[in-house]
């Protein structure tokens, strides 16, 4: 290397040094608060155990609704009409979502990424089924905070309630005739 | 106070943040040469480089408190002149010369080290020709002699991938070399 090279090289060090610790010094430059830190962490992981379970409630939602309307409900032009699209593109824009913040922050960068998404679809698909074996969507649709929203996807038929009076059965409807 | 070159870049750096921010010139002078050096892989040049690391460290500052001092911080630091470097090149979208006029200066003696200075020189004509994904995780395994935890760390790839890459590396280096 040159002479001339390695002090050019030697008063640039120098100069970074002076430069970075002269703005520190003067305040030019300040550390962010370790609050700031652990708010955004706290964010984050509240972010995703969100994204989660909304993933989780949407999926088990769709099943439902495959499973009251099914593939038997009316011509498929009128079933794509009356499917309530915004399940699924709220459950992928949660996903994408979700990477677009995996990416963004450093806390699984060591992960095999694939695998994750992977495993966060696949985890979401069976804790839905499960949700829906378990019986908690019957429960949710007859009680709860709930059971207006699911009875809105529910069949005429389904809002219906056989009742039996002096022996003959009757079909109660939700308005009550 | 206990002599602050014997301590660790963590306890610097907890220090720093907590009692004396003035400390932190000791990181400076600590990374300054290795990190010129890396960004001069990464962009091939002296100036362009400097200024890259001036930058990474004023940004390391003002992100210390989000450091983790359990985790290692040379790998943080590089990770930040990795990102530096990779956005500077996007904005300026020019290509510069990779490797072009490296000067693998350690702080070292030149005599002692000559054989392995040559060794590195003859490497940088073929890590030119290289893709970066293949000649930068060379680079800090062979150049900065750093360990796959560490490269994957500052990567951010899986040590797998770091060890593959390498492995390929090497065979393309050789087909370059070999030319």
């Amino acid at each position: 290397m040159s002479k001339i090279k390695k002090l050019n090289k030697n008063k640039a060090k120098l100069d970074m040094e002076k430069v970075v610790m002269g703005k520190i010094k003067s305040d030019e430059i300040k550390m962010k608060p370790k609050w700031l830190f652990v708010l955004g962490s706290t964010f984050i992981m509240a972010g995703l155990v969100g994204l989660t379970v909304g993933a989780i409630f949407l999926t088990n939602l769709t099943i439902f609704i495959i499973k009251k309307r099914g593939p038997g409900y009316g011509r498929l032009d009128l079933m794509l009409n009356s499917f309530p699209i915004w399940i699924p593109i709220l459950a992928v824009l949660g996903v994408i979502l979700g990477i677009w913040m995996l990416k963004k922050y450093d806390f699984s960068y060591k992960k095999n990424f694939v695998l994750i998404i992977l495993s966060f679809i696949a985890s979401v698909i069976i804790a839905g089924l499960l949700v829906d074996q378990l019986g908690l969507n019957t429960i949710w649709s007859h009680q709860g905070p709930m059971r207006m929203f699911y009875q809105q996807f529910q069949s005429p038929q389904d809002n219906s309630q056989k009742v039996r009076e002096n022996g003959r059965l009757y079909n109660i409807h939700g308005n009550g005739y | 106070m206990k002599d602050i070159t014997k301590l660790t870049d963590e306890k610097i750096v907890e220090l720093v943040c907590k009692k004396d921010k003035e400390l932190y010139s000791q990181i400076i002078k600590r990374y300054q040469d290795k990190l010129i050096r890396y960004a001069n892989y990464l962009v091939g040049e002296d100036n362009y480089a400097a200024d890259i690391v001036q930058e990474s460290f004023i940004k390391a500052y003002i992100n210390l408190n989000g450091f983790n001092t359990k985790k290692k911080f040379s790998s943080w630091i590089y990770r930040i002149v990795h990102n530096e470097a990779m956005n500077s090149i996007s904005k300026q979208k020019k290509h510069i010369p990779l490797y072009k006029d490296i000067d693998f200066d350690s702080g070292i003696n030149l005599e002692e080290d000559l054989i392995k200075k040559e060794l590195k020189l003859h490497a940088n004509n073929c890590l030119q020709q290289m893709q970066k994904i293949y000649s930068e995780p060379l680079a800090l395994y062979f150049l900065e002699e750093k360990s796959y935890g560490e490269i994957s760390d500052i990567l951010r790839i899986p040590v797998g991938t770091v060890g593959t890459r390498i492995n390929r590396a090497k065979v393309i280096m050789q087909k370059i070399c070999q030319k």
